[in-house]
Parts: structure tokens; sequence; C-alpha cells
């Protein structure tokens, strides 16, 4: 029987937020790919986004503000059979967790990124986060917002994640497909999800993004996939990819901007040094036997003995 | 046989292949049966900077090194001017005959003001202001210059054009022939240092033969040391002992971000990540593998190593003071969700970025106190490579038992230095599973049915339940309820009286030497084998002396402490800070303070015997506190 992936534990997010959008639309991903909750780890930060893994039906780990990434990184690479997904907030993610957030599309370690993104701090009262607009006030903020803007989708492309895509927490049907195809792929993914925050954000509100979004996938030409067979235009689609991420003012697209299949992940990466890695991963090794050591020093450091 | 006791320094500009030179003399004088240790000093530069070992050669265990030095073997000016005054009558200096003319004016690699204060040293003993004048200085008080013409001598036997890139195995091999060790055992060495390169080892084999037909022809001997009874060894330095502890004790997992002195240990582990063993009857190697992870800086690096742990992977971080000031928040982390992870902290001068590549132990406070929050862990201290790699298998045994941070201090002195030890017995290490799982899906990660606070642990892939940074109930949720909360933080803290009814005494706290003693030395940390040597010196006075040796702190011994502290006649605090921070943990958990003191603080290694010397205006002049200055 497939798993709900629900917990009861009781959801204390705002009436009207975006996030049971993205709860509904990963907990029904998680059904229609048969996924073992055994096997999926949720980790999120801090902030409303964090207190998600709670209310999953897997194995969560609720970390520290921004910090999010190294925990889902650190699950992955000891045991690369784990299907990791990460739910965190624009602050979580693009301020406090900016480095990190980077450092993750380098390493390409096949974790599911979903960017909970609603251009506030939600859980502190409403201060802007780095997706705000320069100049926008909120009915919360003292005075205008002072700082740029981040654009999630092209810091994702500049920073090399291998799936990037956005969704729009009022469509869940469109995001819970986005959710499995990155789930399903072997690499790490940003997918950035519009939403409203009900309690703090009265100007990008679930009408406002209603008129402004549109799909990418309805341009049936639009072909976001870098496979082996297409690899001569890598450049093309990657540029594509940029091209639309910077539309983000009248219009807003949606799906998925880029896929690239051709680029290996950090745990395929390390089983080209690391002997037996993928089949005897970390977490997965036996360290002891009654009691004693497995290793025998004199063996593997035996560049070390003089006689 | 007579004793032998040698102390050398050899110098030279970083990156000069002081490192190799250093590594010739220590190999050659194991092969020839000799205990050898050697400290590493250098500068935070990649070249020219000076840089030299100081290494001390017995025939007897070797625990500490010392001034004067026997023999001064100078690569570079530099190194005549920073130690003119480490010797003493009969010093053998050998040096290039090409650095005398060079003026202190032009050495500018030196620090300013070490400059400044050679320069009124030569002045005020009306000496000239380059090597010349230095070392007239050094002749006056006994020492014995010995000029080679470094580049006539390796010219002759090689002819590649760079005569200077053997200088470093021409001043090696000098002095080794000055000392009489057969010459075979150091063209082993050379073998043994360029491994296969036999374009290397050719001409470097040319120029031993020529630096031994030198010193023999200018009959530079001094000594004819005999060969000895060699066993099958380890020249391992503190960086080796902690990575190859690791991974006995079932490590499978380590990260890191680059820092001086930590990085070397993570340098180690990823050039053995492949690891073997025999099973059973079974006489094919089963293989496995550490995996190292380079993070984007130390927050990652230690959140990673805590992600990997609750995948039942040991897993653990290396870092030094300043990284491990960014780690604090995850310390806390650990705590709270009870994750089994080991930080090995590697002091170095502090504060701040400090003195990056020069010894302390100024981060034994912050250590016991890092993260906000009340919560459990555990802080021991290392005080030579064997105990590096014994304590290294502990602090994850201890991990996986009690389920929290344990923190692992090794100093930079420790770290960087390179004794020999006697390959470890991985079967007398025991590595200890923790408690685990039944595997049912009604899993309570943070069970309050535990009589010892231990709560089985569960695995990420394993079992389902959840960890926050928040209070949580049994399965992991956030709670704020009154009742839970108090619960939770008992039976964290319960965790800490298992562990102190469970781990031996021996592995907390120790008394070395006689139990009753005129005088009691405290200390921790590398200066341990120093402390003993000085203690067997005072013996030879008539001084009975004995070591409260440290190696817990946090679940502090304060009983035992306590017990010995209160029977001890005179106490004497032996520590690398200024603020005798372990004086002050004493105080804090047993109300005995100390009041004799011998610190050190400008990062240098300690030597005998400056501490032979504090002891004594301790014990015989009633000082009260005696702060060191060995060290270029």
């Amino acid at each position: 029987m497939a798993h709900n992936f629900r917990t009861d534990v009781a959801i204390d997010w705002c009436p009207g937020c975006g996030d049971f959008g993205i709860l509904t639309a990963l907990t029904q991903a998680f059904t229609e790919l048969n996924l073992d909750p055994k096997n999926l780890a949720m980790v999120s930060g801090i902030g409303c986004s964090g207190k998600t893994p709670h209310y999953i039906n897997a194995a969560g780990m609720h970390t520290l503000h921004g910090r999010g990434i190294p925990f889902a990184t650190g699950l992955k690479l000891a045991n690369p059979n784990l299907k990791v997904v990460l739910t965190g907030g624009d602050g979580d993610l693009l301020s406090i967790g900016a480095g990190h957030f980077v450092a993750e599309g380098r390493r390409n370690t096949g974790i599911t990124v979903v960017l909970f993104d609603n251009q506030v701090y939600g859980l502190t009262k409403g201060q802007a986060a780095p997706t705000m607009a320069l100049g926008m006030q909120t009915k919360s903020l003292t005075r205008p917002n002072v700082f740029g803007q981040v654009n999630p989708v092209a810091l994702a492309l500049a920073s090399g994640y291998t799936f990037v895509a956005r969704g729009f927490s009022f469509d869940t049907k469109q995001l819970k497909e986005i959710v499995k195809r990155s789930i399903m792929h072997d690499g790490s993914s940003l997918i950035d999800v519009l939403q409203p925050c009900p309690t703090y954000n009265n100007i990008n509100t679930m009408e406002v993004y209603r008129q402004k979004v549109y799909k990418l996938e309805d341009d049936k030409s639009w072909n976001p996939t870098v496979n082996e067979s297409n690899v001569d235009h890598y450049e093309d689609i990657y540029q594509r990819a940029f091209v639309k991420a910077l539309e983000m003012d009248k219009r807003i697209p949606t799906g998925v901007f880029y896929e690239n299949n051709t680029i290996p992940s950090f745990p395929r990466r390390l089983n080209e040094h690391v002997k037996d890695y993928l089949s005897s991963p970390p977490a997965l090794q036996a360290v002891q036997k009654n009691g004693k050591s497995l290793v025998d020093p004199a063996n593997s450091f035996a560049d070390k003995i003089l006689q | 046989m007579e004793n032998v006791d040698l102390s050398i320094v050899i110098g030279g500009p970083q990156g000069g292949g002081i490192d190799t030179a250093s590594s010739m003399i220590s190999k050659a004088f194991t092969y020839s049966g000799y205990q050898v240790i050697s400290v590493r000093e250098f500068h935070s530069n990649i070249k020219g900077r000076h840089s030299y070992i100081h290494l001390r050669v017995k025939n007897s265990p070797v625990r500490s090194v010392r001034y004067p030095v026997d023999i001064l073997v100078a690569l570079d000016p530099d190194t005549i001017f920073e130690h003119h005054e480490d010797i003493s009558k009969g010093t053998r200096i050998l040096y290039d005959a090409d650095f005398e003319t060079s003026e202190l004016s032009q050495a500018r690699m030196i620090m300013r003001d070490t400059s400044r204060r050679i320069k009124e040293m030569l002045e005020s003993t009306g000496h000239t202001l380059n090597v010349k004048g230095v070392l007239e200085y050094m002749k006056s008080k006994g020492a014995v210059p010995i000029p080679v013409s470094f580049g006539n001598v390796v010219s002759e036997a090689v002819s590649d054009g760079t005569p200077t890139r053997y200088f470093n195995t021409f001043g090696a091999a000098a002095t080794l022939a000055v000392l009489g060790i057969d010459k075979n055992y150091v063209e082993k060495v050379i073998r043994s240092v360029f491994g296969n390169k036999e374009k290397v080892i050719g001409p470097n084999i040319k120029v031993v033969d020529a630096a031994y037909d030198y010193c023999s022809k200018n009959k530079l001997r001094i000594k004819n040391l005999p060969d000895l009874e060699m066993g099958k060894k380890m020249l391992l330095t503190g960086n080796d002992g902690s990575a190859i502890g690791k991974v006995i004790g079932g490590l499978r997992f380590q990260t890191y971000y680059p820092i001086t002195p930590a990085s070397d240990e993570s340098t180690i582990l990823e050039e053995h990540e492949e690891l073997k063993w025999m099973e059973g009857e079974n006489t094919n190697l089963i293989t496995g593998g550490v995996t190292v992870v380079q993070a984007e800086d130390e927050i990652s690096a230690i959140n990673m190593a805590s992600g990997a742990a609750m995948t039942g992977t040991r897993s653990a971080t290396a870092t030094s003071g300043p990284g491990f000031s960014l780690m604090a928040e995850a310390i806390s982390f650990a705590g709270m969700d009870e994750i089994p992870l080991v930080v090995t902290l590697y002091q170095r001068g502090g504060p701040s970025t400090g003195l990056p590549t020069r010894n302390g132990q100024s981060d034994l406070l912050f250590a016991l106190h890092t993260g906000h929050g009340e919560f459990p862990r555990i802080v021991i201290s290392s005080g030579d490579v064997k105990e590096c790699i014994e304590d290294s298998v502990r602090a994850l045994n201890y991990a996986q038992r009690y389920q929290l941070p344990v923190i692992h201090l090794i100093d930079k002195n420790l770290a960087n230095t390179t004794e020999l030890v006697d390959i470890p017995d991985a079967s007398s290490l025991k590595v200890q599973e923790p408690d685990k799982s039944d595997g049912k899906d009604s899993f309570s990660r943070f069970t309050l049915d535990t009589k010892n606070g231990i709560s089985p642990i569960g695995f990420f892939g394993r079992d389902i339940f959840w960890l926050t940074g928040d209070e949580h109930d049994e399965k992991g949720h956030v709670t704020e309820d009154t009742w839970m909360r108090d619960r939770q933080m008992e039976k964290r803290f319960l965790k800490i009286e298992t562990c102190e009814k469970e781990v031996p005494m021996s592995e907390r706290a120790v008394v070395i030497g006689p139990s009753s003693a005129d005088v009691t030395f405290m200390t921790w940390g590398s200066q341990k084998g120093l402390v003993l040597d000085v203690i067997d010196a005072l013996g030879k006075k008539g001084i009975k002396a004995n070591l409260l040796y440290l190696k817990m702190f946090e679940p502090f011994p304060s009983e035992f402490v306590s017990e010995v502290l209160k029977k001890a006649k005179k106490v004497i605090g032996v520590e690398s800070n200024m603020t005798a921070q372990a004086c002050k943990v004493i105080k804090m958990n047993t109300g005995i303070g100390i009041e004799n003191l011998i610190l050190k603080y400008n990062g240098r290694h300690v030597t005998e015997d400056e501490v032979m010397d504090a002891s004594l205006r301790i014990i015989e002049k009633k000082e009260k506190v005696v702060v060191l200055k060995n060290g270029a």
C-alpha cells in the first residue's frame, strides 16, 4: 500500500500560507514515486519552512538556520542510497546559508533543495528577505527595502545545480511533477517555489502571482534537458535557461529551466577515488568485529613503517 | 654504553627542503637504532622565512627537546642570526662559508623586531652587524664554527647546474657524518625519502658521498655513534597519530576546511583513504574507505559530519581555533540532538589569527564552554603521539557510547612533532558499538525509558525519527511542554554521570612517579614528556617530584584530582598559555588553587632546560610565576 507520508503533528502555519501547497506537492510526489519512507531523509533549516520535516512521515532533521545544506550533504555522502530533500526559506538558503547554497552547486551532491520563496522572514515578523525587490515596502517594514534582490534561479544556474526549476505553491500539480523529476535526477536540484505569505507579504499575494506566472512547458519547443545525445548543444540550452531566469517582472516563468544529465554527481566523483564508495558507502561499512577494529594500521599505513 | 643525548637544530628558508633534511636525519638515526624526536617551527609563509627543526637523539626513550644544541646546521644566514643564543661550549655550527659576508640589514625575512634585538646585542658586545659578527659572538661563548663551501663541494659532486637544490641533503649528510653515523644508513634514507625517483636518488647519493668525504678529509667528526638494535617502528607526527587512531576507531567520514595545523590530518586520511583488512580465515584483503570531504567552511564541515553521523557512520572533523569558533552553534546542536560527533581541535597561538603556525594551549576553557545553552560533552587531551592514536579511538568510542560531541585537544607542538612509536596494535584497542534501535516502527529516538540516560540511537536509512534543535519529545518533535523539557534535560545530563562511572581513571587523570613527593607538577598536552624529563633531572639533584597529568577535562575527575592535590606539598602548574587555564579548571571543580606557575605564550615549543631552570627558581628561590622565553 502506498504511504501517504503524513504525520499526526498539528500544523501551525497561518491559514492561507503557501507552505500548505508545497507540503501537499511533496507528499504526493513521494507517494507517486512509491518511496520507502525509511530511505527518505527530510532536512530543513529554521523558519516556517523548517517545520516541514515534522509534518512528513520519514526520517527528518530540523537543523540550524542556514545549515540545512551541510547536514543534507553529510547524509547523502555517508549514504548515497538515501533520497534527500531539503526545505528551506529564502533567508535560510540565500542569506545566512548563501555560502552553502553556492557550494552545493559546485558539489552537485544529489539533493533536492526546495526554496520557500515568499520574500519575507515570516517567523520573526516579516523582515525583508534576499528575494524581496529593492524599494518594496510590505506592511511590516518600517521603511522600503534598501537591499537589492537575489535571483535564485540564476544563482543556482551560475553555481552549478544540474536541475533548476520554479514552481508556484498554488499549482501543486505542476510542482508535484517538478519534485518527482528532481528526486529522480542524479545531481543537485533547486526548486524555487513562489508563495505568498498571507500575514506579512501584502504585495506579492496569491492573486498577483496567479496573473504573472506562465508555464515554460506550454511552449512545445521548450527543451531544458542536456543528455549525452545533445550535449553539443549544451551552451545553447544553458544560455536560454539564463535568459528565462532573468524574466521576473511582468511575467514569471515556472517549470524546468535546466536539467543536465551529463555532469557526474558528487557521489560518482568520489567513486572515482574512494574504492568501492558506491557499493560500500561509509554508512554501510563494518568497522569492528567482536569489539576489535577491522583495520590493521600496519597494512593501511605501511608507508609509515621503518625497518 | 655511555648515554647518548644530542640536540640538533637545522634551519633554513621555508620551502628550502628543511622538512626533507630533518626527515633524513631522523630516519638515519632510527635505522642506526637510536630514539629520536623532532619539533617543527615555521612561519605562516610559503617561501623564504626562517624555518627550523629541533631534534633530540638518545639511546634511551626521548620525550623532549632541549637547548643548547650540540650541532646547529644553517642552510641560510638567517638561521645563524636567529639561533645565536641556542649554543654553548663545543656547539658545532655547520654553515655555508659564503654566508659570512651576509649583512643583518640584508636579511629581510627576519622579523623587524627580531632584527632590532639582534642588532642591539651585536652592538652592545662590539661585533659587526653581519654573519661574521654573530659567529664571533658565538665563538666567544665556546661554539665552534665549521664553514664549508656548500656550493663548491656540491658542484663537484653533481653537475646539473643548480647546486642549491642539494643543500638540504648536504646539510643533513654532513650532520650525520660529523656524528659518525654509518653512511650506508644515509643512502638507505635517501631511497626511503625519494621513493622510486631514480633520477633524484642518484645525485642525492653523490651529495651524501661528497659530504662524508669532506668531513672525513677535514677531520670534522666529533662522535662515533655505534649501531644499536632497531625494531620495526613508525615515525609519526601527532597529526599522523590522530589520523591512524581515527581509522582504527572506525572513522569512515571526515570533513575539514583548510587550516593550520589541522588540515594535515585530513590530508593524511585522504592519502590513506583505501583501507584493507583481513576477515577471519579469508586471506583476501577486504577493502573499504574513508571519505574525506573539504567543505566550504568550518560551519559546513561540522554540520556535514553531524549529518553523516546520523546515518550510523563514525564521523569527525578536524580544525583549529578560528574554525572551532565558527563551529560553536553546531556543537550545541550535536549536544541537543545527541549526535555522536568527534571534533579534533588543534590548538595554536590565539587570540584571533594569533600565531597561526605556533604552539598554544589557550583553547581549553573555550572547548569546555563552546556553544550556547547547557548540554553534556566530553573534552579530552593528548600528550604524545601514542596518546593521539589511543585517544582518537577513545574519542570515537565515547561519542558512540554517550551520543554527544567529543572534543579532542591536540596542541600544535604535538601535531608537528615527529616521534618514533611502536606499530599500534589494533587488537588491543576496543571499538565500541552504540546502543541501537530495535528497528521497530514504534521507535522513539529520545525515549525517557532509560536508567543511564542513553536512549538507543536510530539512523537515517534504517529508522523513522526526527531531530530538531528545538527542545523535543521522545519522538524528536518540537515541544515546549515544561515537564518534557525537564525530563529531556535531565536525561541528557544523566549520560555524563554514566560516563563518569564507566570510564576508567587511567583515561582521565593519572599520577606518574612516586605517590608522595616534595614537588607535584600538574600539566597536560605536549609538556607531559618534558615534565617527566625534568622530574628525572630533579631526582638527580635530590628533589623528589611527581606529575599529576590531566587527560579528561569534561567530565572532570574532581575527586581524584582533589585527593592528589590535598596530599601534595608544593604544586607547580606547567602550561602553554598566559592564564593557566587548566589550573582554573581545577579550581572551578575542586576549589583548590595552584599558585606556582610555569607558563609560556610566545608560541614556541617548550624545552626541557627552561622548565628545569624555572622549576629550580620556584623550588629554591621561591618565585611564584615564571614565564618561559625560549625559541626563535
